[in-house]
């Protein structure tokens, strides 16, 4: 298995800003040239990992060119007063209007941390009870979108791992069908979001697809709430006296 | 803090009043579960005592008072000033407790970009999808949704630009998240120069060469050969 350690970059402005600060180099005269041929290999990284979210980057990649390209012509391009401009300028306005946002995003986090301190009334002193506890609710049918959604809630949820993998999942859905037989031996009923719980999206995705195979083929049965994006995992052989198809009837 | 003599003989009657409203202020603030208004507040309770309304200023005292009296006995509650209202929260002392009971809350950070896009946002508005994007440089629409599915920013009306896009703009919500009680409570966002003269960037390098590049007023002292 190998990695490859990729920080990630809110966007091209960041990228830049990041060899900028690395290589301490003067905002106010970047050597393009350089610039150019480091940023253009990340992105040939990046188109290898992340397809989607290298369209940016590529924008940003064609107006370095462009500034080195300008940068080599002989006789300077010329404003209405006759001075010479700067190719670089516009990117460096944008730079340094991205760093003060970016600064404020930090000034906001630091309040937002702040006022995290600082707890209300109402709404949480439920949560943990739903935790250990079910409230007796209405079981319906579970449609797959009811799946979708749920699994879109906990993935949201999961924490974002920093490090691509290139390497076979670490989970897979044999292992996950064995992690989720083994819940439900012991816990009876269980509710899909507290199988996913704390996992990160290679688990996550791997415990789905465990569930979804072993309710085609029968094994378990689905049930989801009226209201709430989750939905409940159980062996067939507990399954309580309710008359309607479920899922794992495959129909 | 200062604290008006309760005892004081004279003044009985507005002694009286002033419990009173201490007790309707306290007990409004503690049984709603939003940010209470000082208006909302004077309103129910000249409507109930029949007497004239408190002004703004006299609901903000009483909320002092309270507050220090709730310092003073060491209480863990406090009344707080949140988008442009009053909300009782616990005090900051106690946080680890309710940190370990909440564990399993979902009360997380916003991640980088959804928080670079709300400081955009924020400090911006009302502002438009392109304007952002351009600051950052990516394709905020994710970013925007999540934000928007959040209740931290709203939609506030259309640019009359090229296009009419919409207008965002941030919510109470986002308000009281981030315990301010109005945008002006928000942290500064600092100008360009300021930032130039941070210690971070190299001062004079940096002057000399905002002669060259930007359309900033030029510093006194032109350096020389530069014509």
């Amino acid at each position: 298995m190998y990695r490859i350690q990729v920080q990630e970059f809110e966007g091209p402005l960041d990228l830049l800003l990041f060899f900028i600060r690395r290589d301490e180099l003067d905002i106010f005269d970047i050597p393009i040239a350089q610039i150019a041929d480091e940023y253009l290999a990340y992105v040939r990284v990046m188109e290898q990992v992340d397809l989607d979210g290298v369209a940016d980057f590529i924008y940003m990649a064609a107006l370095l060119i462009n500034i080195k390209v300008r940068m080599l012509l002989p006789r300077p391009e010329l404003d209405e007063d006759g001075e010479p401009i700067d190719p670089r300028r516009e990117l460096v306005e944008r730079l340094l209007e991205y760093i003060r946002y970016k600064e404020a995003a930090e000034g906001l986090d630091v309040i937002h941390q702040q006022r995290a301190n600082l707890f209300t009334r109402g709404g949480a002193s439920s949560q943990e009870e739903q935790f250990f506890y079910e409230t007796p609710e209405t079981l319906v049918n579970t449609t797959l979108f009811d799946l979708i959604s749920a699994l879109r809630r906990v993935l949201t949820e999961a924490p974002e791992t920093p490090i691509l993998e290139l390497a076979p999942a670490e989970y897979t859905i044999e292992g996950q069908r064995a992690y989720v037989l083994e819940q439900l031996a012991r816990r009876g009923r269980v509710a899909f979001v507290d199988l996913a719980r704390h996992g990160h999206k290679g688990f996550i995705i791997s415990t789905f697809l465990a569930i979804l195979e072993m309710a085609q083929r029968g094994i378990v049965w689905l049930t989801s709430t009226e209201t709430a994006d989750d939905f409940y995992v159980q062996r067939v052989q507990d399954k309580p006296e309710v008359t309607n198809g479920a899922l794992s009837h495959g129909n | 803090m200062e604290v008006p003599n309760l005892h004081d003989e004279s003044i009985h009657d507005t002694d009286d009043r002033a419990e009173e409203l201490a007790r309707a202020v306290e007990a409004l603030i503690f049984a709603a579960d939003e940010p209470i208004s000082a208006d909302q507040i004077a309103e129910v309770f000249a409507e109930i005592t029949r007497e004239a309304r408190p002004s703004t200023p006299q609901i903000q005292e009483t909320v002092d008072r309270l507050n220090a009296q709730y310092e003073q006995q060491g209480g863990a509650i406090r009344i707080q000033a949140w988008a442009g209202g009053f909300r009782m929260s616990t005090s900051d002392e106690v946080a680890p407790y309710l940190k370990a009971f909440f564990r399993h809350d979902r009360q997380r950070r916003l991640t980088r970009s959804l928080m670079e896009t709300l400081a955009i946002l924020t400090y911006k508005q009302p502002t438009t999808k392109p304007e952002i994007d351009y600051v950052r440089g990516v394709d905020s629409d994710y970013a925007l949704r999540r934000l928007l599915d959040l209740g931290l920013i709203d939609v506030v009306g259309r640019s009359d630009s090229v296009g009419r896009p919409l207008l965002y703009g941030t919510t109470p919500h986002f308000l009281e998240t981030f315990g301010l009680s109005n945008l002006d409570g928000l942290p500064n966002l600092r100008e360009i120069e300021e930032l130039l003269n941070d210690p971070a960037f190299n001062k004079e390098r940096a002057r000399l060469l905002m002669l060259k590049g930007l359309d900033t007023p030029p510093p006194s002292e032109a350096p020389d050969g530069e014509t």
